[in-house]
């Protein structure tokens, strides 16, 4: 008879590891670059390929396009090798027939999808990816992030962090946060402040995370740039990512701030803008999540406002309400926070 | 009487897939089903009866008595068209196939080789009747491909042999005079060296491990190089972190080496991307090892509660559990109490049974029974 093992409390375990993990980072016995350092080193050693860059892609197919016809005919039994290379020359003739006309092949591939990927380029020239960054400084946001995350079950990733505001203020609120960003610069930065914000794509990043590894992702910057299909990516991705019981946070500029073209040239030549607070909703929901609450963020400036009538003026109460409401509809941000639930 | 062949496409020693194979044949027979081996390819040492591809007339051993084909998938190979062609009733056994895209960047011939597997299952969907899967993981993806009869039946297994293998004994001293003289914990890990497998994700966990905890730790790395590529990646990867001397590479290594191996662990860790079962997560717990792994593919499943199982292979969480295992002696003792318990489940008479009790279904299913 096999006795019956002890009980492990698999829920408590993981939250007093996770618990460690933020206690030692706050503690600097993990360093804030250190996950982004380990994979810096190993990408020095990966092929190219291994990663989501087609130009890398595209070199390797090159490089491995060309069938070397020369056999190796090293051995550890010495004999063997005088064997193979009797073999080796033997076979010459045919062996280099059949390896010119599949480098033939393979370099005609190659040449047809880099001419392919030069008219892409073309049509990403017309309609560039992402033209610059347009959203506010999502700073001014970290309250409504702190609330939205707090008691998620595991760490939480902000994308696209810029220099680390938001992930500084979940840090300090106590949650194991780390963030990326494209901008090279902004993540050096975050590092330098103590922060664990890496170089990275938000969409690619997301697609390299195993399912149910994060407690909670905090979408924000490119999220109102991204083409529809983008869109429903990242959604997905984020989506599949959180663990049951974690949370989806989407920090939205709003369509508002394209209309008031703050930079027109991102507003009239991104590939997407962005999005109202319901087709978000609507996402998010496809995606498997529940929503449970939408919020306005503030401004990144403080707005401008119709002047109010002066107190004493007859009606100026009523009036001066009615003006309150106008200069809001009118010149409010309009940002919004949406906050998605991933069911248990 | 009736037979059931076993097909796969390449029959090595000391190969999970192999032994396997090796150990229904010893299942069936007991049970009074005959059957024989026949592989595209027969490695040296890989234990007599078998016979290639090259030199079976399926008729003849068609002929001879009413027969069913078990075929072995885990990879592309011209096996499985031969298998397609054969006359009779047709079933197979998946283990699993690694995705492409994982392992085609460092050796892009495999990668091509892999998705012809994927290509060939989805195909023998269509051929083979009824399929066995390692894991409800396995059988998850036979279903998704139309497989309309599936069953699971766990990889065969003598946890009794795993664990009474005597360790090589002068190595057994010398790894433990090491750990007695410099202290700190032993990681070790057993598989070929294959991206998939995460030896690249172990090792940065090791490295903050060492950073944040234990500086005086070990990693074993035990496997052949899978991917020569990936295997010098690695070894320059340890190199640049300054980690040569604690990181050791064994290559392929005997039984009574790997015994003396997992003798000396304190932790057997896993960050593998890509499991179809899991043959070390079992050995470990043979061997009253602990586990902490990553919850990817078939691990959750074949670990059970015998392993602390991480949501992602961060380098920090993951150093944080194997320290957790590694201070917390009660913890330790309920993880590998749980292995003790979990084998029980995988034991070799019990998995044996399943499989005799799957085939026999099988073959009153094709009307041979």
């Amino acid at each position: 008879m096999t006795e019956d093992p002890p009980t492990i409390d698999v829920t408590r375990l993981a939250a007093e590891i996770a618990e460690e993990v933020r206690a030692r980072r706050a503690a600097g016995d993990f360093p804030p670059g250190l996950e982004r350092e380990l994979d810096a080193m190993f990408a020095r050693y990966a092929p190219a390929g291994t990663g989501d860059d087609f130009d890398d892609v595209l070199a390797a197919a090159e490089t491995q396009s060309f069938i070397h016809a020369d056999v190796p005919t090293g051995s550890r039994r010495a004999p063997l090798v005088l064997v193979k290379r009797v073999l080796r020359s033997a076979m010459a003739w045919y062996v280099r027939f059949l390896a010119q006309q599949v480098t033939a092949f393979a370099g005609s591939i190659t040449r047809a999808v880099t001419l392919l990927a030069r008219r892409v380029d073309t049509l990403e020239t017309v309609a560039p990816t992402r033209v610059a960054r347009s959203t506010p400084d999502p700073g001014g946001w970290a309250p409504t992030a702190v609330d939205a995350v707090a008691g998620v079950p595991g760490r939480v990733l902000h994308t696209e962090s810029g220099a680390g505001a938001v992930v500084r203020a979940l840090v300090d609120a106590g949650v194991d946060a780390y963030g990326v960003d494209p901008d090279e610069g902004a993540a050096v930065a975050a590092a330098r402040e103590g922060l664990d914000v890496r170089v990275d794509d938000a969409l690619a990043h997301l697609r390299r995370l195993p399912d149910a590894s994060l407690g909670a992702v905090v979408l924000s910057g490119c999220i109102d740039e991204l083409a529809l299909g983008e869109v429903l990516a990242i959604a997905g991705r984020a989506a599949a990512a959180v663990a049951a019981g974690g949370t989806v946070v989407v920090l939205s500029a709003g369509p508002r701030a394209w209309a008031g073209a703050t930079d027109p040239v991102a507003a009239d030549l991104s590939p997407g803008r962005p999005l109202h607070a319901e087709t978000w909703a609507h996402v998010l929901t496809t995606a498997g999540l529940a929503i449970e609450r939408t919020l306005p963020l503030p401004a990144a400036a403080p707005p401008e406002r119709l002047t109010p009538l002066p107190a004493d003026v007859p009606g100026a109460e009523i009036l001066n309400a009615d003006l309150d409401r106008l200069s809001r509809a009118v010149f409010g941000a309009g940002g919004y926070a949406l906050v998605a639930r991933k069911p248990h | 009487m009736v037979a059931v062949h076993q097909v796969l496409p390449v029959l090595a020693p000391r190969d999970a897939i192999g032994n396997h194979t090796l150990r229904i044949r010893e299942a069936l027979r007991r049970a009074g089903v005959a059957g024989e081996i026949v592989a595209g390819e027969i490695v040296a040492g890989a234990g007599d009866g078998a016979r290639t591809v090259r030199r079976t007339r399926p008729s003849r051993l068609a002929a001879a008595e009413p027969a069913l084909w078990l075929y072995h998938a885990s990879t592309g190979s011209p096996v499985a068209e031969w298998f397609a062609d054969l006359p009779g009733p047709k079933a197979i056994d998946y283990h699993n196939i690694t995705p492409a895209e994982i392992v085609g960047p460092w050796e892009p011939h495999v990668g091509v080789e892999l998705r012809a597997g994927r290509r060939q299952l989805a195909e023998l969907a269509d051929v083979a009747g009824w399929a066995l899967a390692d894991s409800a993981y396995n059988r998850a993806e036979l279903t998704g491909l139309g497989y309309r009869w599936t069953e699971v039946v766990p990889i065969l297994l003598d946890a009794a042999e795993l664990a009474g293998v005597p360790p090589d004994a002068a190595l057994l001293t010398a790894l433990e005079a090491r750990k007695a003289a410099e202290g700190g914990a032993d990681w070790l890990f057993v598989s070929r060296l294959l991206p998939h497998k995460g030896q690249h994700d172990l090792i940065k966990a090791f490295a903050a491990y060492r950073l944040a905890y234990d500086p005086a730790a070990r990693l074993t790395l035990v496997g052949a190089a899978g991917s020569a590529r990936y295997a010098e990646a690695l070894a320059d990867f340890v190199a640049d972190l300054a980690l040569d001397d604690a990181v050791a590479f064994t290559g392929s290594v005997s039984d009574a080496e790997l015994a003396a191996r997992y003798r000396v662990a304190d932790v057997y860790t896993s960050a593998s991307a890509h499991e179809g079962f899991g043959v070390p997560l079992v050995e470990a717990m043979a061997h009253g090892v602990p586990i902490v792994a990553l919850a990817s593919s078939a691990v959750p499943e074949t670990v059970g509660t015998a392993g602390i199982l991480l949501p992602s292979a961060e380098p920090a969480a993951f150093a944080a559990a194997v320290h957790r295992v590694t201070t917390d002696p009660a913890l330790a003792a309920a993880l590998t109490a749980a292995g003790r318990a979990r084998l029980a489940e995988l034991d070799a008479a019990t998995t044996g049974r399943r499989l005799v009790d799957a085939v026999g279904r099988i073959l009153a299913a094709a009307g041979l029974s």
